[in-house]
């Protein structure tokens, strides 16, 4: 998609009296998520590296946050250490004012490679965490049907993941993690792994899914068409080390169509997302040293 | 147009998976059978039948062919009558069908002292050392490899030793094993125990190694406690690995037996096999020999047959022919997109 040229580069901060309104009503929301000062260094044999310098943000509930970043920005590692899977070297994450110190099933997680246990049947992975969390099994299961049909994969409730195509494996792991009923959903660059066609699809499901169930989302991506398609706020990420660049709320307004994607505030967010992740001095690089190996008059047309 | 077969990892198509398997089989059975019917291939002995004028010769007698001929040659140039026979195979190599019949006559046979078993009995008797063997060697070696899989402090504290311990031959502990266990079964079982434990401590670490750590991270996300993750994640993920290598090492077991048995007072189809050669009934003792194979082998297609029934979503599509009534109701082929 080309981007049709944006004349002032301010214009993503223009927000119509809706999407400002909308945006006080947000504000009066409580905090849920907050990440105060967070670092995060790594040992390696040639020494520390540091992968998050220092991330702060603040997620209030029932949003939805896109954290977007090059690689190397330290995402995952943000995502991992709000899920308790890594720990900061410094810094503090607070999930409703209480330090998280480990991982718990008040933050659900989708990954990017579905980590569905292959050995269950789809209906025995969403219950997992139900029973895991010492729910009585004939609860546990009518609750996981509940959301295998909420994901429309009732006809699938007894297959095993292998039989199950990409796009349907990440429909379970997701309602897997939301039958755990999470304070937030975090997603590590949930749809990655899925060709164009499937992953607006399950771009489309997860915005109905998000409007039909109390949950709040950080997700991650790479992606800045999806960054603008879903978040309602964006927290752009720098590399080398990790750090906040901006975070920005998102002018387009809210419901969601594949429609806006040519809309302006989608143009003028989206210049600005590019400008931020591919600043122009980075183009030069993209360069190769190459010098001409074909025949005269042989050029591509 | 077809895909060079020449290529790295080409696949097969299923018929000629069937007939090579098949031909596996097929081909050794036919050199044998060549070997025993047809006469100009080797036969390098002579059964005697008429003895002529060579009188040291009895009938029935297997004399080496070029042995006869130089005799032959000796009796005619002093006038006498050489000795006739048909060519056949050493003693040591029966055919086909007489190892077939020995197969099953070994069954009908009763034995030749009171106090020695029938060979089902014998075979009974190895199966049992066997077993005994793998089922001890098995409750503490599982648990202990899963343990050094799992944890790196089992694992340091476990493997180097073991690592160690598993290049002494298993027999080599023979004489130990009888002088502290006496002369029956017991040193027999614990030699079949030894050759199984120390490896299967090893290849069980590795298995669990290669569990897939993400599942472990996603079941924590779910709220999955440490006896969660040991009991509900890696057991659960690694069991059908774990079979498999379980198939395996009952194999290595089977391989220890005749070693095993030799150990203190010879038994089992050790024994039948030793006093079929001392009575030179080199069939039984082929059938003897062939009774181990099928056994281990058939063993081991019912095992994999199994494993289909109770790993469904380990079988590739494939379905179990024995096992077939354990499947519960089949879910139908995945059909939507998306």
């Amino acid at each position: 998609m080309t981007a049709p040229l944006i004349i002032d580069p301010d214009a993503y901060r223009r927000q119509s009296p809706e999407v400002a309104a909308r945006f006080e009503k947000l504000k009066q929301r409580p905090i849920i998520l907050e990440v105060d000062k967070l670092r995060k260094e790594f040992d390696s044999a040639h020494g520390s590296h540091v992968a998050i310098e220092e991330i702060s943000f603040q997620v209030r509930r029932r949003e939805f946050v896109c954290v977007l970043g090059p690689s190397g920005c330290g995402k995952s590692t943000l995502i991992r250490i709000l899920a308790g899977l890594d720990f900061p070297t410094g810094g503090d994450v607070r999930l409703d004012g209480k330090t998280v110190r480990g991982p718990g099933s008040d933050r659900g997680m989708v990954f990017q490679g579905y980590t569905l246990f292959p050995w269950l049947t789809v209906k025995q992975n969403v219950m997992f965490g139900l029973k895991v969390g010492g729910k009585p099994g004939h609860l546990a299961e009518s609750e996981a049907r509940e959301w295998i049909a909420l994901v429309g994969l009732s006809k699938f409730e007894n297959h095993y993941p292998h039989q199950l195509s990409g796009g349907m494996k990440q429909r379970v792991a997701i309602a897997r993690a939301l039958a755990n009923n999470p304070r937030i959903l975090l997603m590590d660059e949930p749809f990655g792994a899925l060709d164009a066609q499937t992953r607006a699809q399950m771009q489309s499901y997860l915005m109905q899914i998000w409007r039909q169930i109390d949950v709040t989302i950080l997700f991650i991506t790479h992606d800045l068409d999806e960054a603008v398609y879903l978040a309602d706020r964006i927290l752009v990420l720098g590399a080398n080390p990790g750090r906040v660049m901006e975070l920005i709320e998102n002018p387009v307004p809210q419901p969601r169509t594949p429609e806006q994607f040519q809309s302006e505030p989608f143009q003028a967010l989206r210049a600005r997302l590019d400008a931020l992740i591919h600043p122009p001095s980075l183009h030069k690089e993209d360069k190769l040293p190459l010098t001409r190996m074909t025949v005269v008059g042989d050029d591509v047309i | 147009m077809r895909r060079s077969p020449l290529i790295p990892f080409a696949p097969l198509s299923p018929r000629l998976r069937a007939c090579l398997g098949w031909g596996s089989f097929l081909l050794p059975l036919m050199v044998w059978c060549a070997v025993s019917y047809v006469p100009v291939l080797w036969h390098p002995m002579v059964r005697i039948q008429d003895r002529g004028d060579i009188t040291y010769l009895q009938p029935g007698q297997l004399i080496d062919r070029h042995t006869l001929a130089r005799e032959n040659a000796r009796i005619e140039a002093i006038g006498g009558t050489p000795a006739t026979g048909k060519r056949s195979n050493p003693i040591f190599l029966p055919a086909p069908h007489e190892v077939g019949t020995a197969l099953y006559r070994a069954f009908k046979t009763p034995p030749r002292r009171a106090n020695e078993p029938w060979f089902h009995e014998s075979i009974g008797h190895s199966i049992r050392i066997i077993f005994t063997g793998f089922v001890w060697s098995s409750i503490i070696g599982l648990p202990l490899g899963i343990l050094c899989g799992v944890y790196g402090s089992v694992s340091r504290l476990t493997e180097p030793v073991v690592d160690f311990i598993r290049y002494m031959p298993a027999p080599a502990f023979g004489a130990l094993a009888v002088a502290i266990l006496g002369i029956h079964d017991a040193p027999k079982v614990a030699i079949i125990f030894i050759g199984t434990f120390f490896q299967q401590i090893l290849v069980v670490a590795n298995t669990t190694r290669k569990m897939d750590p993400s599942l472990i991270e996603a079941a924590q996300t779910l709220g999955a406690k440490p006896r969660h993750l040991l009991f509900k994640v890696v057991l659960p993920g690694i069991a059908s690995d774990l079979y498999n290598d379980m198939r395996i090492l009952l194999g290595w077991a089977w391989t220890y037996l005749v070693v095993a048995e030799y150990i203190g007072a010879s038994s089992g189809i050790t024994f039948f096999i030793n006093q079929q050669a001392r009575y030179r009934n080199y069939d039984n003792v082929f059938a003897a020999i062939l009774i181990i194979g099928i056994i281990g082998f058939v063993t081991d297609r019912i095992l994999d047959d199994l494993r289909l029934a109770v790993f469904p979503w380990k079988s590739e599509g494939k379905k179990p022919l024995l096992f077939r009534f354990l499947v519960r109701n089949p879910p139908p082929p995945a059909g939507d997109a998306a």
